[in-house]
């Protein structure tokens, strides 16, 4: 405002003139913004308490009350060379890996330090996703089939890649998945679940697929990785538990009589 | 605000013709759109300490961690004809049992005769297996028990952590004082039925009759009384309920606990003769015995989690120094010629965390104050029929009475019957019913320990552990011994184990409501000095010298308090026979070490 131009006339009244102070900010309440403002801005500069506590899930039950889930391995007999018109060999047995009798049945080192390692991802775009746990499946659990160790000894029993995990017993490694049970950091229900293995023997990791590359159609070389590399996983945050399914069938998978099947993948 | 420079003020004669004189007005603004603030409001030296202790004193979310060292020690031999129970038992007497089962021998000259003639009615003796009570049973894949043919149930293995325990969290949120209660002296075998809010019970054992300086009191439980404290007898003399305790204890080591005196000043009658018994009340001031007056009952447990929010595992690797005891059983010495390691007693540890969080925002105590206590409860479930329904009692109740289960613990007895519910099954080889406790649910309550309350004090004090005793179902599993079959010796255990969350100080703040700001709302009003009382709730991570606090970890945003812990079975006694050599079966006598009876010096 211009007050230079008012003009005061002098009669014989008193006259008066108001000043309001006009405030536009106000004291009142101001420790408390300020308060308010400093626990803002320190939980902008240390980060909120946040909660990264895991919890573990168990294979859910299926309807006739078995909790164990069912891993089937197969590896490709590379004495069959998969070609465009072969039907492929898949066993689960690691003697095709390149194993002998001996390496399996007598643990060595080449065969113990091997292993089967799922991985789970948020999704199946391999442009965009993000691996976020992983559960190492030793080789020391499984079930066992027969083998001719020496032909002057009777038959031995050897592990082979066929494995029912359950809560107890004796294979119960990978059994549970151990993940976030806040799901306030990262929300993810659905994981997709890929293999491998680690041939400890060649050191090198061989990628599993759902199905047998002989029955993918029309090329078994080339495919949609989403629907040939992974079983999809589902946790259930209120009662810890997970099931599988499989992204073809969109079925329940993981029981006995319908197990979680891997097949090695052979490049052409 | 902004003024029209044009804008002419003329006085207020002039605005029109015959215009009043008046005053005129003009505001002027002082503009003010920012102010400085001083230095302190500007800038905050931050602490990361600081800021995670604030968050500390804040978190309400609580995740317990339990480890639980089983000490368990299998005391019972018996006998059995049901199948199932009877090939996986612990057998302490094969030789005979064999003979008797194979009226023809089971042996021939190229070894076992493959399905000899077996007489079915004759019962094998022995222990049930540790399994049976072991908290994860791992014995998913037994032959004729939980897999294959003639299997007794179907074994989840999800269950496994379930089938013989259950474990929860809960919290004491009211007190119960009219639950009635039973005691026996062991010493004089005087018994006492009194209801929890009367007291504690009392037997004179220097009466007036005795005409010593003192009348000598006798407790079944531990008093709490010191010199100079009053009681207030159920009984009185000349009107007068009210007497000083004179001294405690008799010179005996121990007995400081049990036995309390008063002055004998010249009583006459028969209110103080020898063997009277009563009930009294611990009062600290009897000029206002109303504020000071101790009050007694059995807290009430709220459960705060479902079974299947815990999870339980094995503690790594760790064993109790008494390590597993087991044995092979020979094809020969079997009723099902099977050969198998049979195992007695087991010495795992177990580790016990919860999939829910416990939230004590809202909680009060059994004393309406902040809660200051979890409470990890451990029931017996018994899922494979073993045994009969849960009954419940106090430390005084675990005492033989002349070398027998006390009373109290007859399946007969309502009073000592649990809040927890009992089913049944038929097995899968359709024999049964097989009785077993079912699961608690978030929010039923379950009794608790028996506590004394003193206002003036602000402190609890735990008089007895609650205990639950587990028997024998005699129609699956016969003690051969002469007792009644409805009162058999079992064993017991403590359901509730104790994991401090916050502490309480152990001063009293005192003040008045004019004087005194901050007083909480769990203070009480004392008559005596018209004064508020209380003790102060000391904050996460502080520890005062005498020791009283808590500074367990706290991230997550959770505080994450832990309990190292021994769950201990304990047998209410002995029928093992001494016959391990297989020299045949003996006489069985329940046995045990029996209670002191003169002091803890015996």
């Amino acid at each position: 405002m211009n007050a230079s131009r008012i003009k005061i006339v002098k009669d014989d009244t008193n006259k008066y003139l108001n000043i309001p102070v006009n405030m536009q900010w106000d004291f009142m309440g101001r420790d408390d913004s300020i308060s308010e403002y400093e626990t803002k801005a320190i939980k902008e500069v240390t980060g909120i308490a946040a909660d990264f506590e895991v919890a573990r899930f168990s294979h859910n039950i299926f309807q006739n009350f078995n909790t164990a889930i069912n891993y089937e391995f197969n590896f490709y007999d590379d004495t069959l060379p998969i070609t465009a018109n072969t039907i492929g060999n898949w066993t689960s047995s690691y003697l095709n890996e390149g194993f002998s009798v001996q390496d399996v049945y007598y643990f060595s080192k080449p065969f113990t330090k091997s292993f089967f390692k799922l991985d789970f991802y948020d999704t199946p775009d391999e442009r965009t996703q993000q691996i976020y746990l992983s559960i190492i499946l030793p080789i020391q659990q499984g079930l066992t089939e027969t083998a001719i160790l020496n032909t002057l000894l009777p038959p031995v029993e050897i592990k082979k890649p066929t494995m029912i995990l359950d809560s107890i017993g004796a294979d119960k490694e990978g059994f549970y998945v151990y993940w976030l049970r806040s799901r306030d950091f990262i929300n993810i229900s659905s994981f997709f679940m890929t293999a491998k293995f680690f041939n400890a023997r060649l050191g090198v990791f061989k990628q599993m697929t759902n199905t047998r590359q002989d029955l993918i159609i029309p090329n078994k070389f080339q495919f949609n990785n989403a629907d040939y590399f992974y079983y999809r996983v589902n946790l259930n945050y209120n009662d810890k538990t997970y099931e599988v399914f499989s992204t073809s069938t969109l079925a329940r998978v993981g029981d006995s009589s319908s197990p979680i099947i891997w097949y090695e993948y052979v490049n052409p | 605000m902004q003024i029209d420079p044009t804008t002419r003020i003329i006085e207020s004669t002039q605005r029109y013709k015959g215009a009043p004189k008046q005053d005129q007005q003009l505001n002027v603004p002082l503009v003010q759109t920012q102010k400085e603030l001083v230095e302190f409001d500007r800038s905050v030296d931050l602490s990361l300490g600081t800021v995670f202790d604030e968050e500390r004193q804040l978190s309400f979310t609580f995740r317990p961690v339990t480890k639980f060292m089983m000490v368990f020690e299998n005391a019972y031999t018996g006998s059995t004809t049901y199948v199932p129970f009877r090939d996986n038992l612990y057998y302490t007497n094969a030789i005979q049992n064999s003979a008797s089962y194979y009226p023809s021998g089971n042996s021939g000259p190229n070894g076992l005769i493959p399905n000899p003639p077996t007489d079915q009615t004759i019962p094998w003796d022995g222990f049930p297996q540790y399994p049976e009570f072991d908290f994860i049973r791992t014995d998913n894949d037994v032959i004729g028990y939980t897999a294959g043919p003639g299997k007794h149930i179907d074994f989840k293995s999800v269950s496994a952590t379930t089938y013989n325990w259950s474990h929860y969290l809960s919290y004491a949120f009211k007190n119960e004082y009219n639950k009635q209660l039973y005691a026996i002296e062991p010493e004089t075998n005087v018994s006492w039925n009194w209801v929890a809010s009367q007291g504690l019970p009392y037997i004179i054992i220097d009466g007036s009759d005795e005409l010593t300086r003192f009348i000598k009191f006798k407790c079944p439980v531990v008093h709490g009384l010191s010199v100079g404290e009053f009681v207030l007898l159920s009984t009185n003399y000349n009107g007068n309920s009210f007497f000083q305790v004179a001294s405690v204890g008799d010179g005996g080591e121990g007995s400081d606990n049990y036995i309390f005196s008063i002055r004998n000043v010249g009583f006459t009658g028969t209110t103080f003769l020898s063997l009277s018994q009563g009930t009294f009340k611990r009062v600290l001031n009897p000029a206002n015995s109303a504020d000071t007056i101790s009050e007694y009952y059995i807290r009430k447990h709220k459960i705060l989690t479902d079974a299947s929010c815990a999870v339980l595992v094995n503690a790594g690797y760790e064993q109790n120094v008494y390590n597993n005891k087991q044995k092979c059983e020979i094809e020969s010495l079997t009723p099902n010629l099977r050969k198998r390691t049979s195992v007695k007693e087991g010495s795992r540890s177990y580790t016990l965390s919860f999939n829910c969080d416990v939230n004590t925002l809202e909680l009060l105590d059994n004393q309406k104050r902040p809660v200051s206590e979890l409470f990890v409860t451990t029931i017996w479930r018994g899922y494979f029929g073993w045994t009969n329904k849960l009954k419940q009692g106090w430390g005084f109740n675990t005492f033989l009475d002349s070398g027998n289960p006390q009373v109290w613990w007859d399946q007969n007895n309502p009073d000592s019957n649990t809040t927890i519910n009992q089913s049944q099954y038929i097995s899968l080889l359709n024999t049964g019913p097989f009785y077993y406790n079912d699961f608690l649910l978030t929010g039923d309550t379950i009794d608790g320990d028996f506590c004394e309350w003193n206002n003036f004090e602000q402190l609890e004090r735990v008089i007895s552990l609650y205990q639950h005793k587990i028997t024998y179902n005699q129609l699956w599993f016969r003690l051969d011994n002469p007792l009644p079959t409805t009162n058999q010796p079992g064993y017991f255990y403590q359901p509730h184990r104790v994991i401090q969350i916050r502490a309480f100080s152990d001063y009293i703040e005192e003040g008045s409501a004019e004087n005194v700001v901050g007083i909480p709302d769990y203070a009480y009003y004392s008559t005596t000095n018209a004064l508020f009382r209380w003790r102060d709730l000391y904050p996460y991570g502080f520890i005062d010298t005498d020791g009283v606090g808590v500074d367990y970890p706290y991230l997550n945003d959770a505080q994450y308090p832990f309990l190292n812990t021994i769950f201990r079975i304990t047998p209410e006694g002995y029928n093992i026979p001494s016959d391990y050599a297989q020299l045949g079966k003996i006489p069985i006598n329940i046995t045990t070490i029996p209670e002191p009876t003169v002091d803890e010096c015996e």
